[in-house]
């Protein structure tokens, strides 16, 4: 289910967005899963077609969902790999903390100062 | 549900339109629920849309009986091709009337969406197969085939007056159909008024009782009855007779072993 709510602070696209991107992370939404059109989403929460058109973009560029033309938009399975990509880049880093004698506490606190930064810069947040 | 349950409400839902939908709540599993403003709104407008679009049916079939009977008496070639223009004419407004009622009902549920401060919707498309089912769908589809080929056998007869009947009815039938076809992408097309997980089950539940309610062939059984049955032979009103049985039957045994409206609604809103 998605719920969006008008007098929420975060913009409604934004709400929407994430509702999504959450869901197909989880696997609520599997991967090959149609998703409903622009328009048809837009009138079932009374939001402005453009509104659900730039969440649905900002998915498709996190390679979360794809366009296959008239087809319609469907779950990604490019969202999956890049849960992978991140699995083994995480298997490189503790090698790497391994091999110069980091602790544990401060890789960690490497990770979060990296996360953070890279959030602050990310445009969809 | 007794009054001193009932919530505060907007001051156009009347009590009994919020009354009826609890009894409509508790009818399909959900005694827990309180009936709302909106669900109330809603189902009344429904109700209403039913009975006029029953009222629509029953005068369609009333003018077919008409039309046909008003080419009977002067039996002339013209006498009955105008009486089959005023019938297709007849069949437009009938289409036109169903999708005004359509249209209306699309409006009450615009106004009552438009007062929520929040929105729910179904992250997945609802397909025809989800909210009418296979079972439904060929079977609505098989009893216009076999309607369709039960008329077209009258036309090989030598009788002329024979024939003009199975052309009031292939007309009549093409009409339903049509009306059918419009109401079904109304169902699974007009948008989702909901704002938590309950009013979204109630949404499901309310496109799946139209879209089976839609395509229970009342018309289509009825319709030879005004026209076909008085001119045909007799081996033609056993084979309706049967082809009635067979698809009552039919459509009984899918209703037993299909799930009810409110099991699909839930598994739908807790799948997703």
């Amino acid at each position: 289910m998605i719920v969006i709510d008008s007098a929420s602070p975060i913009p409604p696209f934004e709400q929407l967005r994430g509702q999504l991107a959450r869901q197909i992370q989880d696997h609520t939404l599997a991967v090959g899963t149609r998703l409903p059109t622009i328009r048809r989403l837009a009138a079932d929460l009374g939001l402005a077609a453009n509104t659900v058109g730039r969440a649905y973009r900002e998915l498709e560029e996190a390679g979360l969902i794809e366009t296959r033309g008239a087809a319609g938009s469907f779950v990604s399975a490019a969202g999956e790999q890049g849960r992978e990509r991140a699995r083994h880049a995480a298997a490189e880093y503790a090698a790497v903390i391994a091999s110069v004698g980091i602790d544990t506490n401060e890789a960690i606190r490497i990770v979060q100062a990296a996360l953070a930064k890279g959030i602050a810069v990310s445009p969809s947040s | 549900m007794p009054n001193e349950m009932l919530p505060e409400v907007d001051p156009s839902v009347r009590p009994a339109d919020l009354e009826q939908a609890g009894v409509w709540l508790a009818g399909h599993g959900l005694t827990d629920v309180r009936p709302t403003p909106l669900l109330a709104t809603r189902l009344a407008a429904r109700r209403r849309r039913r009975l006029a679009a029953a009222v629509l049916l029953a005068a369609f079939i009333i003018a077919v009986a008409l039309t046909y009977i008003s080419a009977m008496g002067e039996g002339s070639g013209s006498s009955r091709r105008w009486s089959l223009l005023v019938l297709t004419a007849v069949v437009v407004g009938l289409v036109l009337g169903q999708s005004l009622l359509d249209l209306w009902v699309r409006r009450v549920d615009r106004r009552a969406g438009a007062m929520l401060p929040r929105r729910a919707a179904h992250p997945v498309r609802l397909g025809w197969r989800t909210v009418l089912g296979w079972p439904r769908a060929a079977f609505a589809v098989t009893t216009f085939a076999g309607a369709m080929v039960l008329a077209i056998g009258v036309l090989t007869m030598q009788d002329s007056t024979a024939r003009y009947a199975a052309v009031v009815l292939l007309i009549g039938l093409c009409g339903v159909a049509v009306v059918m076809v419009v109401q079904l992408r109304h169902v699974l097309t007009h948008p989702v008024v909901a704002d938590d997980e309950v009013s979204l089950t109630a949404d499901v539940i309310m496109r799946v009782e139209d879209a089976r309610d839609v395509t229970v062939p009342t018309v289509v059984w009825s319709l030879p009855v005004t026209s076909v049955f008085s001119t045909a032979f007799g081996w033609w009103n056993v084979a309706w007779l049967v082809f009635i049985v067979l698809s009552v039957i039919a459509l009984a045994l899918i209703d037993a072993r299909t799930a009810r409206s409110g099991t699909v609604a839930r598994h739908v809103t807790s799948a997703r």
